[in-house]
């Protein structure tokens, strides 16, 4: 049985600058051991700890989509010991990674619906991941409308901008992209998401909605989608807290009963508001 | 079941007889303190103990233990898994509140998903000798209020209850009964039965000190925000001194000590009482401060895992109560919730 705290050697073969602030990049990981690609077998929404000898380890979201074989993705903003650690790193680099960890995106009650992904800067890394798991030519058609609304502070902070592109000339995709404020070369919308969410008004017939954000975006977003009539039930989102162990033993990422590491991070709202607010 | 009689000033050389051919922890007095260590030609066991300062979980899970090692190459780093070297050991002589820690931590170490395998090898290989208490130890011990008993085979492959003039040797599990070849071959008679039933009666009507524990579970469903949270910590130093003390405390952290050529990975005890503990790189702490902390500790016993394992985290054994520098009392806590 696969011990959990050991991580799964890889080797950095890319390194994408996403932002001109250059904090967020994205590192493509290449299993040194092809057959523990198959171990990592993972979910649109689960996590795992990037594992850098001397430094630590730090939780992040898996940025690719099971459906891209050969690598697994990770978008990280540098911000303390292991990620700005990680920022220095250069393609060839080994490293680790543990996991899958996490419950998921909740793939199957999605199936069948109308989704609407909503996404604010940096946090947009395991939407993208559901994104690309949904278009899929394999997966698409589980899925009904697709809509996403994604938003940054500017253009610069945009992350995934080829994506965004693709995705724009995608006709099984409704893609809606804004910046707070935009800049002289900027053609697309400006505002904030939650009046774009207003404006675009997704309907919630047989719709979910999944999101995604700093705490700001999502207060400002959660009552445009009650006044659309979407239930808690069908609005989901995801928590991050401190962790360490990442499998419910080291004992600090706890809501209540519940650890966001392994009974998390994706909870809906409903299931949110039976727990205690301390996160 | 196997039972057999020992006489009482057997069992320090049954002990050290095991001790040649196994690793032995037993409590050994050190100075002014009794420890569970290893025991050697040079730490003598010491069973007319009352119970041990240190709670024996640091045998399944010490205060610091490697998870990997590491090397540095001209590409990165390269781990190598540290090997599990947990030989066959005896753990002779834990109180039995202590053994019932261990059957807490199982739960969580030994989950049907994640396997803790660090902590189940060494548990796995060990065999649990319980020395019953026949008097409680302490007038802070409450192990009656949270399932326990001072006279109890809960989380034992052995258990010793001193009966008078012998101890009397009840091989619980085949695990103990592997180890029956040390004890001698008396037989244990009726008498003896009916004498330890007694004494473990009489022990049990001992335990005076009692927290309403299974009650306050439904008032701390209902309560995590009340004005009470904020009477408990104004005298806390945050030292954590009493998760480290406790017997069923399982926080840890994981670190890197990292030299230029090479280094580890640990994991080290952690405690709920730092203020680090949830801090977020962000800034963002979801605990703020003590209060958040002491609530997080009360309800982690006392409700978190009741609901998540159907088992109060708290064996009654005191330490917390006695270690504490500020004298915050668990018991008091738990009695003024039950009141609210």
């Amino acid at each position: 049985m696969q011990n959990p705290y050991i991580p799964y050697p890889v080797e950095v073969t890319k390194i994408i600058t996403e932002v001109d602030t250059k904090d967020i990049k994205t590192f493509r990981l290449k299993f040194v051991n092809p057959e523990d690609e198959e171990k990592f077998k993972y979910i649109p929404g689960q996590f795992g700890e990037l594992s850098i000898y001397g430094k630590g380890e730090s939780p992040i979201g898996i940025a690719s989509s099971p459906t891209q074989r050969g690598y697994i993705e990770f978008t990280v903003q540098k911000a303390g010991v292991v990620t700005s650690a990680l920022h220095e790193m250069e393609e060839g680099t080994l490293m680790g990674v543990r996991g899958p960890m996490g419950n998921s995106w909740p793939i199957k009650f999605l199936e069948g619906k109308n989704i609407v992904i909503v996404g604010g800067g940096f946090a947009f890394t395991t939407l993208r991941s559901l994104i690309n798991y949904m278009i899929h030519e394999n997966n698409r058609k589980r899925f009904g409308k697709i809509t996403v609304i994604y938003g940054a502070r500017n253009p610069g902070l945009l992350i995934y901008k080829d994506e965004l592109i693709e995705w724009q000339k995608r006709d099984d995709l409704n893609i809606n992209v804004t910046v707070d404020k935009g800049d002289a070369t900027w053609k697309g919308r400006e505002g904030f998401v939650p009046t774009v969410c207003k404006e675009v008004a997704p309907s919630a017939e047989n719709a979910v909605t999944v999101i995604c954000g700093p705490p700001i975006m999502i207060r400002f977003t959660l009552p445009v989608f009650f006044d659309l009539g979407f239930k808690k039930e069908n609005i989901i989102t995801s928590l991050e807290m401190r962790m360490k162990c990442g499998i419910g033993k080291c004992g600090r990422c706890n809501v209540g009963s519940k650890y966001v590491c392994k009974d998390g991070p994706v909870f809906s709202l409903a299931e949110l508001d039976k727990l205690t607010k301390e996160y | 079941m196997e039972k057999r009689l020992i006489k009482k000033d057997a069992l320090v050389g049954i002990a050290k007889k095991m001790a040649e051919e196994l690793t032995v922890w037993a409590p050994v007095k050190k100075e002014d303190n009794v420890l569970f260590t290893p025991l050697t030609k040079d730490a003598e066991p010491f069973f007319a103990y009352l119970n041990s300062k240190n709670a024996p979980k640091q045998v399944f899970f010490p205060h610091t233990e490697t998870l990997m090692k590491y090397t540095r190459t001209p590409k990165g780093m390269v781990f190598s898994a540290e090997e599990n070297k947990a030989g066959k050991t005896v753990l002779f002589g834990v109180r039995p509140c202590d053994a019932h820690s261990f059957v807490l931590l199982d739960m969580l170490f030994d989950q049907e998903k994640y396997k803790d395998q660090y902590y189940i090898t060494k548990r796995n290989n060990t065999t649990v000798i319980t020395l019953a208490c026949a008097e409680p130890p302490y007038a802070t011990c409450f192990c009656t209020s949270v399932d326990g008993e001072p006279v109890s085979a809960d989380g034992a492959d052995i258990v010793l209850t001193d009966i008078g003039s012998e101890y009397l040797a009840e091989f619980i599990t085949p695990k103990g009964e592997k180890l029956a070849k040390y004890f001698g071959e008396t037989k244990a008679d009726a008498v003896a039965e009916t004498k330890k039933k007694e004494i473990a009666e009489k022990a049990k009507k001992a335990i005076k000190s009692k927290i309403p524990a299974h009650e306050v579970k439904p008032i701390l469903d209902n309560n995590f925000e009340h004005p009470f949270w904020a009477t408990i910590h104004g005298k806390c130093l945050a030292c954590g001194t009493c998760t480290y003390m406790c017997p069923t405390c399982h926080c840890f952290d994981i670190s890197d000590e990292a030299k230029a050529s090479d280094g580890v990975r640990i994991r080290s005890w952690d405690s709920c009482m730092f203020p680090l503990f949830t801090k977020e790189t962000s800034g963002h702490n979801p605990r703020i401060s003590q209060k958040e902390r002491w609530r997080q500790r009360v309800m982690h016993k006392f409700k978190y895992y009741v609901d998540n394992f159907n088992a109060i985290a708290c064996v009654g054994c005191g330490r917390c109560v006695m270690s504490c520098p500020v004298n915050i009392d668990i018991r008091k806590i738990i009695e003024d919730i039950s009141k609210l």
